[in-house]
């Protein structure tokens, strides 16, 4: 086999630019599908450590934004309902919302939590969820007009750093900061500012509204029944559960699922029609080649090739054709990979999101393409096997 | 007798039209015997090649190779009987182009299965014969005319076939380097080759001990 390979690539480099247009298909195609999986195992795997840091213990409850109707509304009064659902521990009620913030007259819209200090620790609270302090302290219980702030408020979202003792407006109100967590490399969790849930809602004058509920269920209880008793509460209370989301961890990490599905439909689609644009390309440039080299296919055949090894010096050229374009597409795969990795970096935060083409992921696209090369092979190369040796050689 | 025809017919057909290209060809070759083929353009010189050679079959009549009969091969048993009994030798040269000299010689031993180093040595030993040593490495493209067509007298003992079969060796080389492959071609006859020369030029022709003349698809004469 080497040696029809040694043979082939003498064709391959004979024909560097026909060769390369030829593969355009398959580098093309093979780029998407080594792309699309290093993404998107790259983008479950970081979704999936995001949500681990928030434990699997909890509910979390929000309304479903739905475009076209009112925007549901949770209140303090479902909080407490949810608080007292058998099986549920405690409630951290949460208010988000993008506000003005003003340090040293430097106006930013910054997302901002109101959050219940005394509940919010065991949620938000050092240790958990992957926050922790890397100056001064968490919020505690009558602490008003105080904030603590993540890493990229702290800084990057000022032309100075905002510390422990600054001072900064929200919404023209003015807060102290009390606390500065480390980086987590959660842009959402990096980028916010936390308050007192009462005194925010205040200030944006939303009366007893919150965003999100997570519930924290009772150690051992079971979860799934817990959802389903929260869910039949808010049918209770709201007259329907059509307008909330009531979701464990694990179904987040589902629905994650089936939204990755969907993009890895769309870009296997893709990948599938480009490669087999590549493969009818690599048939098309091999019929050309068996057709100028009919009278090297006379050669072959006068010098005593049988049909078998003439089959094979074809289809070892195609298949080389496809190595090669499987080769350029894993490169540029790499590339890619990389390029997303360093502007995840630089956009969402380091290690937010990391991509990697695995020597497995390599592997199998690479087999691939020799299969896609072999396959697009089979016609030309048995067109070479049925070319009469005498009509060859008169070409 | 290495060679027999018995009644040999080839008929070509293009479309409707037949061309009858030999038309009852009857004739014996001895082991290590030197023919020379003369006849007018057309009149089935090269046809009569392609037979002995077992590069195609006879549309009736026999051809027989070393005792066997080519009618009744299929694809690979012709292959094999190529590969091991005949070498051929072109006007056209005919080598792959992008192979060098030595990879020209060596590639019917591929064929046969001879490993790369054996096939490698023994192409090189080839080459040194027809004195070529020192263009081993060298593109058909970089050779001259009356080198190729010796790579080519090199590749067709790459078996070390029974049969030299050449067909118009001389037609696209000047005379003096005609001259030189004849010889090379008759001292191959002389270690025992059977050689077989198609030629138009009748001082060529007239070195051979048995020469025969074609006409219309038909043996006219046969000369010892
Ligand atoms: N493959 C072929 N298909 C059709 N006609 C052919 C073919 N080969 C040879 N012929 C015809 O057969 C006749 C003999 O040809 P050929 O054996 O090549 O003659 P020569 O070699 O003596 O010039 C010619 O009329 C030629 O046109
Ligand atoms: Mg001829």
């Amino acid at each position: 086999m080497l040696e029809y390979l040694r043979f082939s690539l003498r064709n391959l480099s004979h024909h560097k630019l026909r060769s390369f247009l030829t593969l355009l298909g398959v580098i093309i195609g093979i780029m998407a599908v080594v792309s699309m999986i290093s993404i998107g195992s790259g983008m479950k795997a970081s979704l999936k450590e995001q949500l681990e840091q928030l434990g699997s213990d909890k509910v979390f409850i929000l309304p479903r934004i739905a475009y076209g109707t009112a925007a549901a509304t949770l209140t303090d009064g479902d909080a407490e309902a949810i608080g007292r659902v058998p099986g549920v521990a405690f409630v951290s009620p949460l208010y988000s919302v993008a506000g003005d913030v003003t340090y040293r007259n430097e106006r930013r819209i910054v997302k901002i939590y109101g959050v219940d200090p005394e509940k919010a620790e065991a949620t938000f609270g050092a240790g958990a969820s992957g926050y922790r302090l890397l100056k001064g302290r968490w919020l505690q219980r009558g602490d008003r007009y105080k904030a603590v702030i993540g890493y990229g408020v702290h800084s990057d979202v000022f032309s100075r750093d905002v510390n422990v003792g600054n001072t900064i407006l929200i919404h023209g109100v003015e807060f102290q900061v009390v606390g500065v967590f480390k980086k987590t490399g959660d842009r959402e969790k990096d980028y916010t500012i936390y308050a007192n849930l009462d005194v925010i809602r205040e200030i944006f004058g939303v009366g007893d509204r919150v965003t999100l509920i997570i519930a924290r269920a009772e150690r051992g209880a079971d979860i799934e029944e817990v959802r389903l008793r929260i869910e039949r509460l808010l049918e209770d209370r709201k007259g329907s559960d059509e307008n909330f989301f009531v979701m464990t961890q694990k179904e987040i990490l589902e629905r994650v699922g089936e939204a990755y599905r969907v993009v890895q439909v769309v870009f296997g689609g893709l990948a599938a029609v480009s490669l087999i644009v590549g493969a009818i390309g690599i048939a098309n440039t091999m019929v050309m080649n068996v057709t100028e080299r009919t009278r090297e296919i006379g050669v072959l055949k006068a010098t005593g090739a049988s049909n078998a090894q003439v089959m094979k010096i074809f289809i070892a050229d195609a298949a080389l054709l496809g190595v090669a374009g499987g080769l350029a597409g894993v490169l540029l795969g790499v590339l890619i990979s990389m390029g997303i990795n360093a502007a995840a970096a630089h956009y969402l935060g380091e290690g937010v999101l990391t991509t990697t083409v695995t020597p497995a992921l390599a592997a199998f696209a690479l087999a691939f393409s020799l299969i896609i090369g072999v396959v697009a092979g089979i016609y030309p190369a048995y067109r070479a096997v049925k070319l009469d040796p005498v009509e060859a050689l008169r070409a | 007798m290495v060679i027999r025809l018995e009644e040999v017919v080839k008929v070509y057909r293009l479309g409707r039209v037949e061309v009858r290209a030999l038309s009852g060809i009857s004739l014996e070759i001895p082991r290590g015997e030197y023919v020379s083929i003369m006849g007018p353009s057309g009149s089935g010189k090269s046809t009569l090649m392609n037979l002995i050679g077992a590069l195609d079959r006879p549309t009736s009549g026999r051809v027989y190779i070393d005792g066997v009969d080519i009618s009744g091969l299929n694809d690979d048993q012709l292959a094999l009987l190529r590969r091991k009994k005949v070498g051929f030798v072109f006007q056209q040269f005919n080598l792959i182009g992008k192979l060098t000299a030595l990879e020209n010689v060596a590639l019917p031993m591929w064929f046969a299965g001879i490993p790369r180093a054996a096939r490698m040595r023994r192409a090189k030993e080839l080459l040194e014969l027809v004195g070529l040593g020192e263009r081993l490495h060298h593109k058909p493209a970089e050779l001259s005319g009356g080198e190729r067509q010796r790579v080519a007298i090199a590749r067709a003992l790459a078996n070390d076939p029974e049969i030299i079969l050449a067909d118009e060796p001389t037609g696209n080389l000047d005379t003096s380097s005609g001259m030189a492959v004849i010889e090379l071609l008759e001292e191959l006859n002389r270690l025992g080759k059977t050689l077989v020369v198609v030629t138009h030029d009748l001082d060529f022709g007239r070195r051979a001990r048995m020469r025969v003349k074609l006409r219309d698809g038909m043996v006219r004469e046969v000369e010892r």
